[in-house]
């Protein structure tokens, strides 16, 4: 370890220390849909809450987690940022030039432009659902986003953080009725929206999961990285159930064009069927 | 570190690939448990509280099916060569225009769509290399869900038995499913005729369809069937038949990132859409 980051490890303490000492952030912050008391459906084992179905963020966050004006056909959103209250991510000054960096190329530099898997806390508040499968004793979430998925790993055992994965490595426990999360090992190749937020591979999240009526999860984020950020802070958005009939998770899959640059193509979409037939005239034409 | 497993599993791949090639035919004396037989496990299995067998654990494939690898599992094991001989390969009897396209593919294998990160359809996303990727299944009186580690693939089959929805084409098709005693049965359709079923250019088109049978045979044990019919490829259906085993409690699955971390390329030729220079 050198010299510089045993100095950034110390001085992120101490910005974690200020931040304890801090007062709590303003009521507004705290404030989510539904009261605290909400006491959600169980699974068969009457203890587990139920958090099955498939879910869907509300909000624009996707295009950029601060905020942002709206514009060609995406609603202008307010930062989902709480902490700290200004909404902004707390960049370390020599971190926030790769951000703008990334803004400005962000047409073609956003990871999830290549179809790679979305990272988290990215998943979450994508415009696309997900569906979270769950039993006494097993948590998962499948995300439509190119088919990715999180198994969540009982906290009783370490992380497996011998690699850097896309969706990173999972341990989760209960607290009352929140699913509380812990998310480490993951890669610093995805970004965290659109518009260039990014974080190096001393990313780690702890994400909470809260019912507050039948048909709304409270997510919440928060996020540290020493490398990148002065001090921790949490986003938080709210998942409403996507009650339609038949709603499910379809195939999101990838594509080349003729340029060899991949592209979501839509399982609805005929032009996304290969039919026999090329291989069958090139087979009589062959005899 | 970045990819590490990726980089190893492509790499596996890739010996698979040759493994395959020089494989022969490997006749069967292991004898598979058949769920009609009599089954003193039968009444002991896990159940859900609707009464169906619980499916949900980690599986892995111990043997059979296509047998185009022999190297180790997570904990250094070999499945495939520990498990016994698999039971034979699945027969295939192509239309003649069909029988001409297999050997153009198995002469081009690096077309294979696996092999360029696609998801790999149905019966391959179970007919991996034995010993290899584990499947994580979890289940509700609704659904059973497969969390495929292999090109994390995954399918939410509901138990509703519904109907397959029109317009939808896609590369693990539409899967639909229903209980028949203690078997899960599984419709697969609505293909989108991208996907190979192996790395030896065995293959289907859009006319595919696919019966699934996942019978628990014991705690730790899936019988998991599969019968392919395809009109306009094959002369009679094809038989897919081997068993998952349960994974150790102390494994967990993994991420599979193939396109995010895929360096394969770099063994291929640039004339085979690769990075590499062809040799003089």
């Amino acid at each position: 370890m050198s010299v510089l980051r045993i100095a950034r490890v110390a001085s992120y303490f101490l910005a974690l220390t200020a931040a304890c000492l801090m007062p709590a952030p303003p009521a507004s912050a705290q404030a989510t849909s539904g009261p605290a008391s909400f006491s959600p459906k169980r699974l068969w084992d009457g203890k587990t809450p139920d958090f099955r179905g498939i879910w869907q963020a509300q909000g624009t966050a996707y295009v950029n987690v601060e905020g942002h004006s709206g514009g060609k056909g995406v609603a202008a959103s307010s930062s989902i940022v709480v902490d700290p209250p200004d909404g902004k991510i707390p960049y370390r000054s020599d971190a926030l030039a790769k951000r703008d960096e990334n803004y400005r190329a962000r047409a073609t530099a956003d990871p999830a432009l290549k179809c790679y898997q979305p990272g988290v806390p990215r998943a979450t508040y994508l415009p696309s659902p997900l569906q979270i499968l769950q039993s006494p004793g097993n948590f998962a979430i499948a995300y439509q986003e190119n088919h990715s998925f999180r198994v969540f790993h009982p906290d009783d055992r370490p992380h497996f953080d011998a690699a850097d994965w896309w969706m990173g490595d999972t341990r989760y426990r209960w607290d009352g009725d929140t699913l509380v999360a812990d998310v480490a090992a993951l890669t610093d190749q995805v970004w965290l929206d659109q518009a260039g937020n990014y974080h190096s591979t001393d990313f780690h999240v702890v994400e909470r999961y809260r019912l507050t009526d039948a048909d709304t999860i409270v997510y919440e984020a928060r996020i540290e990285d020493p490398m990148v950020y002065s001090r921790p802070w949490t986003l938080r958005t709210n998942l409403k159930r996507v009650k339609a009939r038949n709603a499910r998770i379809i195939e999101d899959e990838c594509l080349d064009d003729e340029h060899g640059v991949r592209h979501h193509i839509s399982p609805y979409d005929r032009d996304n069927l290969l039919t026999g037939e090329a291989w069958r005239e090139k087979n009589v034409a062959s005899k | 570190m970045r990819a590490i497993r990726s980089k190893q599993l492509r790499l596996a791949i890739v010996v698979a690939v040759w493994a395959a090639s020089i494989s022969v035919a490997i006749e069967s004396s292991f004898a598979q448990p058949s769920p009609a037989a009599a089954n003193p496990e039968k009444t002991t299995l896990p159940r859900l509280p609707d009464g169906h067998p619980d499916l949900q654990g980690l599986w892995m494939k111990s043997n059979g099916g296509f047998q185009g690898l022999f190297i180790g599992s997570l904990d250094g094991t070999n499945f495939a060569a520990g498990g016994g001989r698999g039971p034979p390969a699945p027969q295939y009897e192509y239309l003649p225009q069909a029988a001409a396209e297999k050997a153009y593919r198995q002469k081009h294998s690096y077309e294979d769509p696996e092999g360029r990160c696609h998801l790999p359809g149905v019966p391959r996303s179970l007919d991996q290399p034995a010993g290899l990727y584990p499947v994580q299944i979890i289940q509700d009186e609704s659904y059973v869900a497969l969390l495929h580690e292999a090109n994390h693939d995954v399918r939410i089959i509901p138990t509703d038995n519904s109907k397959h929805p029109r317009n939808y084409w896609a590369w693990d098709g539409d899967s639909r499913g229903r209980w028949e005693g203690d078997s899960f049965v599984v419709d697969v359709s609505n293909f989108n005729g991208r996907t190979w079923l192996d790395m030896q250019g065995n293959f289907v088109d859009e006319n595919e369809h696919v019966i699934e049978r996942f019978t628990l045979v014991d705690r730790d044990t899936i019988l998991y069937e599969a019968t392919v019919t395809d009109a306009t490829v094959f002369l009679k259906p094809i038989q897919f038949r081997f068993t998952l085993k349960r994974v150790p409690a102390e494994q967990q699955i993994l991420e599979y990132s193939c396109l995010e971390g895929e360096r394969s390329r770099q063994h291929f030729t640039e004339e085979d859409g690769g990075n590499k220079q062809r040799a003089k």
